[in-house]
C-alpha cells in the first residue's frame, strides 16, 4: 500500500478501528487536488524556464554571433595592416632590420638583405646579430677591418643608446645605419646606401669652389687663395703676381659660332692656361671670358711676370681648331706685382683690371704692368660715361648734316647724318671721343637708335629726291637689325624706305657672318640702300663686294687727299671707280676739298663726292637746299 | 537529563506528562495561533511547572514525532542534572531595529559557561539575519545559535513569542544553556533543487527586493505561480524559493523565503537581506529530495551531539512552512526522514516557521536560514564537560 493511503487511512481512522469513509475521502481528493496543483506548477515552471532558458540562450548565440563577427572584422583588420605593414617595409629604399633584446632578428625586409648580399636563410627571424655580420664579412660587405666591424657594431648595439653610423664598404659603397633601441629590449636599424648622395655631397663642395665649365678654380677660391697670400707675404715676405686675362674677340666667336663653340673654346683656352702655369699656380675663370692667375714669385718678379705673360700670349694666339672651325682670338693682359701694386685683394684685382683695360685699349693681344696713372685715366673715364650716359636723356646729342653731291650735276644725291656731343662745360665733342666709350659701355644702342629716329624724322621734311645716309657700325647692326625696328622708324617718321641710306662698314661682314649679309638683303629688299664705307682702309677684301650688292661704295679720304701727288692712289680711286661702273654701284670720293679734287674723282669714274668743298657738317637749320642748287648753279657756270 | 513530552488538543486538553512537573527546568511549547493568542494554555502550563523556563511560540505546524498537526500543542519539558538556563526577552518593535534587538539578547545571556542558545523570535517583525548577527556579535563564535522564528499557518498575518510569558507578538525569546555538561548538536539542510537561470540582484534595499535583472521580482513570480496560486501570495511565493549567493563567494549559498508582497511597488520581503548585486536563482522541490535534507540535518544534529551521554535527548526541529505548503500531506515523509535518522532513543517535536536559525554548514557562521529543516539536539554529557 501506498505510504500515504497508508497515512490517510489511519488517519481516517475512528477510535472504533473504523475508518470514516467521509473523512479518507476528503483526505484522499486533497492529496489528488494537490497532485495537480504541482504538476500544474511544474509544467508552467518548466515551460517558463524552458523559455527563458531559450531566450538567453538565443540572446548568448546573438552574442557569440556579434563578437564572432568582431573578432573575424578585427583578423581582416589585422591582416589588412599586416599586408599595409609588409607593403611598406617591401618598398622602402632602405634596408630595415628588428632585432629582440638577445640580438635575434625579428624582422627585415628583402632590401636589407640585397644590401648586404645575404640570402633568405641567412636573414631568416631567429638568427643572431652576430651570424648575419659574419655573414656581410664573409660577402665582402664590411669596412677594411672585418674583425673589428663586427666587434664594434655589438659594442655599439649593447649601448642601449641610439646612433648614427656611416661605414664605408670594402666595394666602394658608403652605408649610413641609424640605430634606435627600442622599449623592452632590442632596436630597430635603418640602412641607407648613401653612396650616390656622398658623391653629390662632393659634388656640390666643389662646385662651390670651382667653375663648371672649365674645372678652373672660381673667383671665391681665387680671392680666398690670394689672401693666403698675402698673409705669406705678411709672414715671410714671398710675394706674387696676379695676371688678369680678357679673350679678345670672344664676342665675336660666341655670336657667330653659337654658345656650344664659344665654350669649347673657354675650355681649350683653360687648359693652355694651366699648361703655361706651375702646379702651385691658382689659375681661376672669373666669369665669362676672364681668366686670372695667381702666381708666386721669386727675386726676379716683374722678369717673370713678363715671361709668364709673353708664354700666356703665345699660347692663347695660337689658333684654336674647334670641331673644323678655325679661331684666332688673342687675349690682353692686365698684370699687378704684390706688394708692389697693393696691399690687399680688393686693390690688387682693382688694379690688375686697371691694367687689363689699358692692355685692351691699346691694341690687344699685350699685356700692361699697373701704373699709378691709369687709376686717374680710370676716373676720367668714369666721368666720362655718366655725363654720356645723362646727354642722351638731356638732349646734349645733336645731328650736324653733311652732303653727298653728284660729280656732274653737284646737286645733292644724299646727305650724311653725323652726331655731336654737345657738352655744356666742354663744348663739342668728336664722334671720335666718345663713340669708343659709347661702344664699350653699351650707349652706342639707344644712341643709335635715336640717331636713326632723328635723322629719319629731319629727312622727312627735307625735298623727295634728297636720300639721308645714316651710319651703322658693327656693334649696332647686331641690336639693330631686327627689321621691325627699321620699319618701325619709317613708319613713324614718315620717310620712304627708298630716301635711307644705311651706311656700312666691312667688320659688319667680317667673320662670313651670313645673318647679317641676310639682315642686309632684307633692308635692301624693304628699298634701303645700302652703303659700303670707308673702303680702302681695313682689309677691304673685294670679296665683300662679291657678297652683297651694295648701292654705293665711299673710298676713303685717305685716297682723295693723295690723289694729286701719289700715282697709287690715283690707279685705285680709277680701280675702285671702274669696278663700281662695271658692276653697277656708284661710288663716292670722300674728302674732296678742292676743285682740283673734284676735277680728278670725277676722272677717274665717281659718281659721288663728299666733301668740304660742298660745305661743312651743319646742323639742320642750317641746310640751304637753295643754297646748295646755287652751288650747283655756280659750279655749272664754272 | 529528563525528557518528558505531552501535548494538548481540543478534545482531550493536555496529556498529562507521567512525571510530575515541578522538578522540570524548561518547557518548551509550540501551538498555532489562535491557540495560543487566548493565554489559556501559558497559564495551564505555568500551573503545571511553577519552577520551569517556559518558552514557546505560534507556527505554521506542529511536529510531534512522525506527524504534523495544526491544532494540537506539542510540548517538551526537560530536567537537566547539571547545566543551568538563562532566559531573555526583547520586544521586536521593527525589522530596522532587529540588529539590536540581537544584541540586548547577547547581552543578557552572555556569561562565562554559555554554550549555547536557542532563539524564538517573532516572525514577521524581524529581519533574522540581522538578529542573529547582533546575537553572534555579543556572544562569540564558539556559542551556537539555534531556534527558529515563528509562524502563523500560511496567513503571514501576526506570530507570537512566550518566553515566560502569555504568548505575545513582537518579542523575541533567547534560551541560554550553561555549564559544561551541557550538549548541543544542530544540523540544517534543504534538498531544494535550482533551476532556471540565474538572475542578478539589481535592485534591493536590506531584505526588500525591488528587480531582478532590471524587471520586477514580483512579476517574475506571479509569472512562475500562474494567475491561481499567485493570489496566494506571499504564502505561495514559498514554493519557489531562492538561492541567493555573494557572485565571488558561490559556495556560501544561502536560501530565502518570501515574508511579504507590495503589490504596488511591485517588491517582495523576505525574512532576510537580499544584497544588491548579488546573484539569486529560483528553486523547487521535490518529496524525496527534500525528505533527504531534513535526513541530513538530523544526522549532522545527532553526530554534533557526541557519543557519550547520559539520561535522555530530545530533537527540536524548526522546519520551514514553505516545506509544508510544497509537500501538503507528503509533509509527514520528511519527519519520517529524521526521525529514523534519530532513532527511538530520541524523541523530536518541533515547528513549522518563517524562518529557522542555525549555523551555517560551511562557514560555521549563525545565520538565519530559510527553506530548512533545521535540528537543534540536547542532551547532558555523562562524565561533565568533553575534552
Amino acid at each position: 500500500m501506498h505510504k500515504l493511503l497508508a497515512r490517510q487511512l489511519a488517519k481516517a481512522a475512528k477510535a472504533s478501528g473504523e475508518v470514516d469513509l467521509q473523512a479518507l475521502l476528503a483526505l484522499v481528493a486533497a492529496a489528488y487536488e494537490q497532485s495537480d496543483a504541482d504538476r500544474q506548477r511544474t509544467d508552467r515552471s518548466m515551460s517558463l524556464m524552458i523559455g527563458e532558458l531559450e531566450q538567453l540562450n538565443h540572446g548568448l548565440d546573438q552574442l557569440v554571433r556579434e563578437r564572432t563577427a568582431e573578432l573575424r572584422e578585427r583578423e581582416f583588420e589585422l591582416q589588412a595592416q599586416n599586408l599595409r605593414f609588409d607593403a611598406a617595409l617591401e618598398n622602402m629604399p632602405q634596408g630595415l632590420c628588428m632585432f629582440d633584446r638577445n640580438e635575434r632578428l625579428i624582422v627585415c625586409n628583402e632590401r636589407y638583405g640585397e644590401m648586404y648580399g645575404l640570402s633568405p636563410v641567412q636573414t631568416k627571424p631567429g638568427v643572431t646579430l652576430r651570424s648575419i655580420l659574419e655573414a656581410r664579412v664573409q660577402r665582402g660587405y664590411h669596412p677594411d677591418e672585418p674583425g673589428l666591424y663586427v666587434e664594434n657594431i655589438l659594442a655599439k648595439v649593447r649601448n642601449s643608446q641610439p646612433y648614427y653610423t656611416e661605414y664605408p664598404m670594402s666595394d666602394g659603397r658608403i652605408f649610413a645605419i641609424h640605430h634606435r633601441p627600442m622599449a623592452g629590449g632590442g632596436w630597430v636599424a635603418i640602412h641607407q646606401n648613401i653612396t650616390a648622395q656622398k658623391q653629390a655631397e662632393t659634388q656640390i663642395a666643389f662646385m662651390a669652389r670651382h667653375d663648371g665649365l672649365t674645372g678652373l678654380t672660381n673667383r671665391s677660391v681665387l680671392l680666398e687663395k690670394m689672401e693666403e697670400a698675402l698673409a705669406r707675404l705678411r709672414r715671410h715676405g714671398s710675394p706674387f703676381t696676379v695676371f688678369m686675362l680678357d679673350l679678345d674677340l670672344f664676342k665675336i666667336v660666341n655670336d657667330s659660332l653659337g654658345h656650344p663653340v664659344g665654350d669649347e673654346l673657354l675650355k681649350v683656352v683653360a687648359a693652355r692656361l694651366l699648361a703655361c702655369t706651375r702646379e702651385t699656380d691658382t689659375v681661376a675663370r672669373l666669369g665669362g671670358d676672364e681668366f686670372a692667375i695667381l702666381a708666386t714669385a721669386d727675386d726676379n718678379q716683374q722678369g717673370a711676370a713678363i715671361a709668364t705673360a709673353n708664354r700666356l700670349l703665345a699660347a692663347i694666339s695660337t689658333p684654336f681648331d674647334l670641331d673644323g672651325n678655325v679661331i684666332n682670338v688673342g687675349t690682353s693682359i692686365g698684370i699687378v706685382l704684390a706688394p708692389t701694386h697693393g696691399a690687399n685683394v680688393e686693390q690688387l684685382i682693382k688694379n690688375a683690371d686697371l691694367a687689363l683695360y689699358k692692355a685692351k685699349a691699346e691694341g690687344r693681344d699685350s699685356y700692361r704692368f699697373f701704373e699709378r696713372s691709369m687709376g686717374l685715366e680710370a676716373i676720367t673715364r668714369r666721368t666720362h660715361q655718366s655725363e654720356l650716359r645723362n646727354a642722351l636723356t638731356n638732349g646734349e646729342f645733336v645731328l650736324h648734316y653733311h652732303p653727298i653731291v653728284d660729280v656732274h650735276t653737284r646737286e645733292p644725291a644724299s646727305i650724311e647724318a653725323l652726331i655731336r656731343w654737345m657738352h655744356p662745360q666742354r663744348g663739342m665733342i668728336s664722334p671720335l671721343e666718345f663713340i669708343p666709350l659709347a661702344e664699350e659701355t653699351g650707349l652706342i644702342n639707344p644712341i643709335g637708335e635715336w640717331v636713326l629716329r632723328k635723322a629719319c624724322a629731319d629727312a622727312a621734311e627735307w625735298p623727295a629726291n634728297v636720300k639721308v645716309s645714316v651710319n651703322l657700325s658693327a656693334v649696332q647692326f647686331r641690336r639693330l637689325c631686327p627689321l621691325d625696328n627699321f620699319r618701325n622708324v619709317l613708319d613713324e617718321t614718315g620717310l620712304p624706305a627708298e630716301r635711307l641710306e644705311l651706311e656700312i662698314t666691312e667688320t659688319v661682314l667680317l667673320q662670313g657672318n651670313e645673318e647679317n649679309v641676310e639682315t642686309l638683303h632684307q633692308l635692301r629688299a624693304m628699298g634701303i640702300s645700302i652703303v659700303l664705307d670707308a673702303f680702302g682702309t681695313g682689309y677691304s677684301s673685294l670679296s665683300y663686294l662679291r657678297m652683297f650688292p651694295f648701292d654705293k661704295i665711299k673710298i676713303d679720304r685717305s685716297f682723295v687727299h693723295e690723289l694729286a701727288k701719289n700715282e697709287h692712289s690715283a690707279s685705285i680711286v680709277s680701280a675702285v671707280a671702274g669696278l663700281g661702273r662695271n658692276l653697277r654701284i656708284g661710288t663716292v670720293a670722300e674728302g674732296v676739298e678742292t676743285e682740283d679734287q673734284l676735277v680728278l674723282v670725277r676722272a677717274a669714274g665717281c659718281t659721288h663726292a663728299q666733301g668740304y668743298l660742298f660745305g661743312k657738317p651743319c646742323p639742320v637749320a642750317e641746310l640751304n637746299f637753295r643754297r646748295l642748287g646755287q652751288r650747283k648753279q655756280k659750279s655749272k657756270v664754272a | 537529563m529528563r525528557v518528558t513530552q505531552f501535548s494538548w488538543s481540543e478534545n482531550a486538553g493536555w496529556a498529562a506528562p507521567s512525571s510530575n512537573g515541578t522538578d522540570s527546568d524548561l518547557v518548551f511549547f509550540f501551538g498555532n495561533r489562535q491557540v495560543l493568542a487566548c493565554g489559556a494554555r501559558y497559564h495551564e502550563l505555568r500551573a503545571k511547572f511553577p519552577h520551569a523556563h517556559i518558552v514557546g511560540c505560534s507556527t505554521g505546524g506542529q511536529i510531534r514525532n512522525d506527524d504534523v498537526t495544526d491544532d494540537e500543542i506539542a510540548a517538551v519539558a526537560l530536567n537537566f542534572d547539571a547545566t543551568t538556563l538563562r532566559v531573555a526577552c526583547e520586544p521586536a518593535s521593527a525589522a530596522d531595529r532587529s540588529r539590536a534587538c540581537g544584541e540586548a539578547i547577547g547581552r543578557a545571556l552572555a556569561a562565562p559557561g554559555l554554550a549555547g542558545v536557542f532563539v524564538l523570535s517573532d516572525g514577521l517583525n524581524v529581519n533574522g539575519s540581522e538578529l542573529v548577527a547582533g546575537i553572534a556579535s555579543v556572544t562569540g563564535e564558539n556559542v551556537s545559535i539555534t531556534g527558529g522564528l515563528a509562524g502563523d499557518g500560511a496567513d503571514f498575518h501576526e506570530t507570537l513569542v512566550s518566553a515566560n510569558c502569555v504568548p505575545r507578538k513582537h518579542l523575541v525569546a533567547g534560551v541560554g544553556f550553561y555549564g559544561p555538561a551541557i550538549r548541543i548538536g544542530h544540523g540544517s539542510a534543504g534538498g531544494w533543487d535550482e533551476f532556471g537561470p540565474r538572475r542578478c540582484i539589481t535592485k534591493s534595499r536590506g531584505n526588500v527586493l525591488f528587480e531582478f535583472d532590471g524587471e520586477p521580482a514580483l512579476d517574475l513570480y506571479e509569472r512562475y505561480l500562474g494567475e491561481d496560486e499567485a493570489k496566494g501570495l506571499p504564502g505561495s511565493g514559498l514554493l519557489f524559493p531562492l538561492r541567493i549567493f555573494d557572485p565571488e563567494r558561490p559556495q556560501h549559498d544561502i536560501v530565502r523565503t518570501i515574508l511579504a508582497v507590495d503589490r504596488e511597488a511591485r517588491s517582495m520581503t523576505f525574512a532576510g537581506d537580499v544584497p544588491q548585486d548579488w546573484t539569486a536563482q529560483l528553486m523547487r522541490g521535490h518529496f524525496d529530495r527534500l525528505a533527504a535534507g531534513a535526513a541530513q540535518a538530523a544526522r549532522q544534529a545527532v553526530d554534533g551531539l557526541g557519543e557519550a551521554h547520559s539520561g535522555d535527548s530530545v530533537a527540536i526541529l524548526v522546519s520551514c512552512i514553505g516545506r509544508r505548503l510544497l509537500m501538503g500531506q507528503h509533509t509527514a515523509d520528511e519527519l519520517e526522514a529524521t526521525s529514523a535518522e534519530f532513532g527511538p532513543r530520541i524523541p523530536q517535536l518541533g515547528f513549522y516557521s518563517y524562518g529557522e536559525i542555525s549555523p551555517h554548514r560551511v562557514s560555521g557562521v549563525c545565520e538565519l536560514h530559510n527553506q530548512t529543516m533545521t535540528v537543534t539536539t540536547i542532551a547532558e554529557s555523562a562524565g561533565g564537560p568533553r575534552a
